[in-house]
């Protein structure tokens, strides 16, 4: 029973020793801001964590609003209300969906790839002679990278939403002959920019930064060997995922649960 | 103590978990001289060589360059420190994003402020002296081995550093490729007048160009002589480790215990072994 107590204690330290490493690495990352080189180096970023991150982004999203369309109408007209599925489809969206897939996604395409970049480079000594060069790896590689996914995410979702709404309308409108201004007009009442789009923003924000730290610091800290970084590169995906849909709900109590 | 060589380590121990890779050594490096540091894999030569560049702290004892102790040195300091010290790693690590010529360029953009003619210049007299200048569009992916590790040496002497670290420059080459890193190591360091220290198992590549061998093995210093001392010494371990035997004071086996105990236990414990495994 002690040494059950005592192993798990240890698993315990181990895991707040290595959340603090990981904390520690993000506020070194950061403490400097990025320069006039740090500028060009963030915008190569964003094109490659953002920027090619859009195609998965842009199909996804027209796919998952053609189904909520489908699927709202199906429901919505067993009461007569299919007028309602516009409002139906954007809030589902706004508030949950988008954020949600879109951060999944993103762990899978660009988290996946920042952890084995960074891994790589570390097998392959490139960080360690960066470090030789008197050139700190966490500011030169780590930084511009956490900012582009900071910035891309948020976007992504913007745009993730924008292309879901669409979906939804060929499907409702086009296609089962849903009123065009029906679904606009109750879409526009229902969805109140504060407490939709903005909360949804919101938790883009927080999966943004979750999903890049996870990804990153998995990275940085991986065994150097092919193993490691498939690892590495395994648990970021897994640990975003979790994370993703833990911290989702968190904060979906806080800001729609209750009153 | 007197600090005499431009490398110095003193009483240094370190560990990688509870297993000690040094126990108390002390090492001198001597300036301008070619000195090689050689053993079985597993002695911890590359960790020596990141004890030495500072990337790794000892956990008792002190490393000190150019006679400051490198422990008690800010970032700021040390990074000066490390721009008079070149590094070839042992991959070459050359980044994987720039050409050729942007690699030998990276440490001057860095730590110079060399305009760009002046840079063009100093770069393509670099990649001369390895014999690479017509490559330097290429990418480091389109490099075989042996080039690659040429444009890393053009990149760790392009700041003309006082000291070069080579982390095994043999390892993988073929024949050809290594005369002539052999040949270009032997050169910088002769023209440049540098401080060469070459971590390496090929025994006679690197006493072949070497002033000093420092011979590593069970965490200290089994002897630090001329090659050609080494060659014909008493010690067993050097012996053993100079001509190549396969069995000898450092044993073949890995710890173990006897054969015969481990054969002829009875059968039912081996099946419970190979079921656990399975």
């Amino acid at each position: 029973m002690i040494n059950l107590v005592a192993a798990l204690g240890e698993q315990l330290l181990q895991r707040l020793a290595l959340m603090g490493q990981a904390l520690l690495m993000l506020l070194q990352s950061l403490k400097v801001l990025p320069g006039k080189h740090g500028i060009a180096r963030l915008t190569q970023q964003l094109y490659v964590v953002g920027v090619q991150s859009l195609i998965i982004m842009l199909v996804s999203a027209l796919f998952i609003g053609m189904v909520l369309g489908l699927q709202g109408y199906t429901l919505l007209s067993a009461y007569g209300s299919e007028q309602a599925v516009g409002q139906m489809v954007a809030l589902t969206l706004v508030r949950e969906l988008s954020p949600v897939v879109a951060a999944l996604l993103f762990a899978g395409r660009a988290g996946s790839a920042l952890t084995a970049e960074i891994g790589l480079m570390k097998a392959t000594e490139q960080l360690a002679s960066l470090e030789m060069f008197g050139v700190d790896p966490l500011h030169r590689i780590v930084a511009p990278r956490f900012l582009a996914g900071l910035i891309c995410l948020p976007l992504l979702v913007a745009i993730f939403s924008l292309v879901g709404i669409y979906g939804g309308y060929i499907v409702a409108v086009d296609w089962l002959g849903v009123y065009s201004g029906s679904y606009w007009g109750n879409m526009q009442q229902a969805v109140d920019f504060g407490e939709d789009v903005v909360n949804g923003m919101i938790k883009a924000l927080v999966f943004a930064f979750v999903v890049s730290w996870i990804a990153l610091y998995q990275g940085y800290s991986c065994v150097p060997t092919s193993q490691g970084i498939s690892t590495a590169t395994t648990r970021t995906v897994v640990y975003s995922s979790l994370a993703i849909l833990g911290f989702d709900f968190i904060l979906t109590a806080l800001m729609f649960g209750g009153a | 103590m007197a600090v005499n060589g431009i490398i110095e380590i003193h009483n240094l121990s370190f560990f990688r978990g509870k297993r000690a890779i040094f126990k108390d050594i002390d090492v001198s490096i001597a300036a301008g001289k070619i000195t090689a540091i050689m053993g079985p894999s597993g002695t911890g030569k590359t960790t020596l060589l990141r004890l030495i560049g500072g990337q790794l702290q000892p956990h008792q004892g002190e490393v000190q360059l150019f006679g400051k102790n490198i422990a008690q040195l800010n970032r700021r300091q040390l990074n000066q420190l490390r721009s008079r010290m070149g590094v070839l790693f042992q991959s070459g690590a050359l980044f994987t994003d720039l050409t050729v010529f942007e690699n030998v360029a990276f440490p001057l953009r860095e730590h110079t402020q060399l305009n760009d003619q002046q840079l063009h210049d100093r770069v393509l007299l670099k990649l001369e002296a390895v014999g690479l200048r017509g490559a330097r569009e290429l990418m480091p992916s389109h490099l075989s081995g042996g080039m690659a590790r040429r444009v890393a040496l053009a990149r760790a002497v392009a700041l003309e550093p006082e000291i070069i670290l080579y982390d095994e420059p043999f390892s993988g080459q073929d024949p050809i490729a290594m005369a002539v890193l052999q040949r270009l190591i032997k050169d910088l360091n002769d023209e440049m007048q540098l401080t060469s220290v070459l971590v390496s198992h090929d025994i006679a590549e690197a006493c072949a160009i070497a002033d000093r061998v420092i011979l590593l093995g069970e965490g200290r210093v089994l002897a630090h002589d001329t090659p050609e001392a080494l060659q014909t010494s008493p010690d067993p371990a050097v012996r053993q480790f100079m001509h190549g035997e396969a069995d000898g004071v450092i044993p073949f086996h890995f710890p173990a215990p006897p054969l015969a105990a481990e054969l002829l236990c009875d059968n039912a414990s081996v099946a419970d072994k190979q079921g656990g495994l399975l």
